[in-house]
């Protein structure tokens, strides 16, 4: 008796290992859709840095025709207010660079701003706005003033009786670009399962070899788990070189390996396991690409990526806690910072995400013996 | 039972024959799957499968004997494939039974599939992969194991002469040798029943002959029972010990020999030469002599079909064309399968 089930069993285990290795030989074949399955996650990370490092500035002149201590001050203001990309130029090549719409505004330091704050004088400083975008306009309606607010308390602290008297939650301020890379991360894992893992499945219908999985007598959970194995294999060389980028190019060290390397395997197997149900249903790999950008872009978006979901809009917070992605960036936040940005915190957090990674597969198992039973042949 | 019927086709040829009973037949022959008591691979009883609105296999009844090659024809949408998947587990019924090795299919496919040996239309061979990878592959699915699975797939790949090829990728592959390693994948795990879903469609005539060959083999060697669906009716009549035509889902010819059935619809086929086409009432006058199943004319050419060996009305043939035309040839041979399949379904096999 028990003989024969270890024979079985050695069979299960035979069937994943022939299954994930026969996956990863068949996608190391298809060199284009192996790229695409790699480069459009980092791309996606790439992509949405840039945007988050030049959307957050804008590009604005400053013409400075005071050279005192007090201008010197300003600038250096404007500088630290991390709202403006500064360029110094004169007067008529910010003109020029106004009318090419190269710059968002001109700020003006005239050449009495010394003296007339030396005189406790009032002196208006000049602001020419582009105001085509209204984003752009109101960051620099907001801007100019906190850098004014900012140059006083620095320049004149006698005279300003005001003054924020900070707490800081964490010992130390965390860059933007640094918390929104670890979201970018966990939405590039998704990216990345559900288009390795669609791939995979979506080609045995394309290409026909559906029929030899199940015209075979093995167990579909053990197709399905070698399908899931083989998907991950493939989708690691894609998590490590984002771990490599967010590690060594952006410099985002994480805090807890180990929560990192736990988190991501459960993420993979819940992405992995979705991309296989979407590429079952779907069963074309030209489907596969656009659905799963399309499915990763507006989760991104709804699950918390520039900050805690909670602090947004309270039904898009609502909302975001019944899909996995909210979770993932949870976890990795404390992964890599430490941070907690949910309030059911770590452990439950991390539960959520073992129910969602077991979910998924049962689901999966579920779609391919509905397969089974209801025949792939449509005709 | 039987009346007079003329058909016209399109080409403008036409055809008066003798409508024989199918009805009367069919409720004859189909007592036979019930009351064969001999060894049986497969089993049909009253399949029906419908896809919407459509019913693509229409209450079919037909029994597979066990160690024969069964073949299945019709032209293309008839149905054949719909029922081999039916047969695979690859679709599911909606109503009737089929009876795989003594196993039902909606109730103990796993057992079907371990005995059954398979090779789609497609193929369904993993192209970007090696043939002995393929193999390889196929082996682990059906729990060839232990120290003779390397020897087993060597085996198979030099029984269809491609072990010299076993570590080129399938997709440098021809039609032929694809359909080979196909055949091989499927013979790998030693299979009760095969079934071959168009075996040489799309094949070049020197590996078709090859192909035939390995299936013949397959019988004759190795005691296998072969069920193919093609609608080659040269192939069937070179491999089928026995064949049923179906058509819109339903059988058209009974499960027979190709011999039998040649024998039984329609037995001597003259075709005439005429040096100019002769009338339509004339036509009708030779359909209405004793012996004459059908008439028809097509380019000038007259082909008469008639019923047993009874050649006494070529006489009175020859007599009545000669009233209007002038004979150039004559010749007798026997009809052809796609002469039967026409003169069943009233259109040629449609591709």
């Amino acid at each position: 008796m028990n003989k024969i089930k270890s024979t079985c069993i050695y069979r299960y285990i035979r069937v994943i290992l022939a299954m994930a290795m026969k996956d990863i030989k068949s996608s190391l074949t298809e060199r284009a859709f192996l790229l695409t399955s790699i480069i459009i996650p980092i791309n996606f990370l790439l992509l949405f840095l840039l945007f988050a490092l030049t959307g957050g500035q804008a590009p604005t002149a400053l013409v400075v025709e005071d050279k005192g201590p007090f201008a010197q001050q300003f600038i250096s203001a404007m500088e630290h207010s991390n709202s403006f990309i500064i360029h110094q130029t004169t007067s008529s090549d910010a003109q020029k660079l106004l009318q090419l719409g190269q710059i968002v505004a001109i700020v003006t330091i005239p050449a009495n701003f010394d003296m007339a704050l030396k005189h406790g004088s009032q002196i208006e400083l000049p602001v020419i706005i582009n105001n085509l975008d209204v984003d752009f306009t109101n960051d620099i309606r907001r801007a100019v003033p906190l850098a004014i607010t900012s140059f006083y308390a620095n320049a004149f602290p006698n005279q300003v009786a005001v003054k924020a008297y900070e707490i800081d939650t964490y010992t130390h301020d965390t860059d933007y670009v640094h918390y929104l890379v670890v979201s970018l991360m966990v939405v590039s894992i998704m990216l990345g399962g559900l288009l390795q893992a669609g791939s995979n499945a979506a080609r045995e219908y394309e290409k026909g070899t559906i029929k030899e999985l199940l015209l075979s007598p093995a167990n579909p959970l053990a197709i399905q788990i070698g399908k899931i194995v083989g998907s991950m294999i493939l989708n690691s060389f894609s998590v490590a070189l984002m771990i490599v980028v967010i590690v060594f190019l952006i410099g985002v060290w994480p805090q807890h390996w180990d929560e990192l390397f736990v988190f991501t395997l459960l993420l993979m197997i819940t992405f992995v396991t979705a991309g296989l149900i979407i590429g079952t249903l779907v069963r074309r790999r030209q489907a596969v690409v656009p659905l799963s950008i399309g499915l990763s872009i507006p989760i991104f978006f709804l699950s918390g990526a520039f900050g805690p979901a909670i602090w947004g809009d309270p039904v898009t917070a609502t909302v975001t806690q019944f899909q996995p992605v909210y979770y993932g960036i949870a976890v990795f936040q404390h992964a890599f910072h430490g941070f907690t940005t949910t309030p059911t915190g770590l452990i439950v957090d991390g539960l959520i995400l073992v129910v969602f990674a077991v979910v998924m597969v049962a689901a999966s198992s579920i779609v391919i013996v509905n397969v089974r039973k209801r025949g792939v042949a449509a005709k | 039972m039987s009346k007079k019927e003329k058909k016209v086709f399109s080409d403008g040829s036409e055809i008066i024959e003798n409508n024989r009973s199918l009805d009367d037949q069919l409720s004859i022959d189909l007592q036979d799957v019930d009351i064969y008591d001999g060894p049986v691979a497969i089993r049909i009883n009253k399949l029906i499968k419908r896809f919407g609105n459509f019913t693509a296999i229409d209450n079919l009844s037909l029994i597979v004997k066990y160690g024969e090659i069964f073949g299945l024809l019709g032209p293309n949408g008839s149905g054949k494939t719909t029922t081999i998947n039916i047969i695979s587990g690859l679709s599911k019924p909606t109503s009737g039974q089929v009876i795989v090795l003594g196993n039902d299919i909606t109730k103990d496919l796993h057992t079907v599939h371990a005995s059954l040996g398979a090779v789609p239309q497609e193929t369904a061979l993993y192209e970007e992969l090696s043939a002995w990878t393929n193999m390889s592959f196929h082996a682990d699915l059906y729990g060839v194991v232990g120290s003779d699975r390397g020897k087993r797939i060597t085996e198979m790949l030099n029984l269809v002469q491609l072990y010299e090829r076993k570590d080129n990728p399938v997709s440098t592959f021809s039609g032929g040798m694809k359909r080979r390693l196909a055949l091989a994948r499927a013979l790998l795990h030693d299979p009760q029943l095969l079934y071959l879903d168009e075996p040489t469609l799309g094949v070049d005539v020197q590996s078709r002959r090859a192909i035939w060959d390995y299936i013949i083999n397959l019988k004759e060697k190795k005691g296998k029972t072969v069920l193919l669906t093609t609608n080659y009716l040269e192939e069937a009549n070179a491999l089928c010990d026995r064949i049923a035509i179906i058509d819109h889902g339903k059988l058209v010819v009974l499960p027979n020999t190709p011999a039998e059935l040649k024998q039984r619809y329609g037995d001597i086929i003259m075709d005439i030469e005429t040096t100019s086409s002769i009338t339509s009432q004339l036509v009708m006058h030779i359909q209405n002599i004793s012996g004459i199943n059908s008439v028809t004319q097509t380019n000038n050419i007259l082909k008469i079909t008639m019923s047993g060996n009874d050649l006494s009305s070529t006489g009175n043939i020859i007599s009545l064309i000669n009233k209007e035309s002038n004979i150039k040839r004559i010749s007798q041979r026997e009809p052809n399968l796609e002469e039967i399949f026409l003169s069943l379904t009233g259109t040629g096999l449609r591709d």
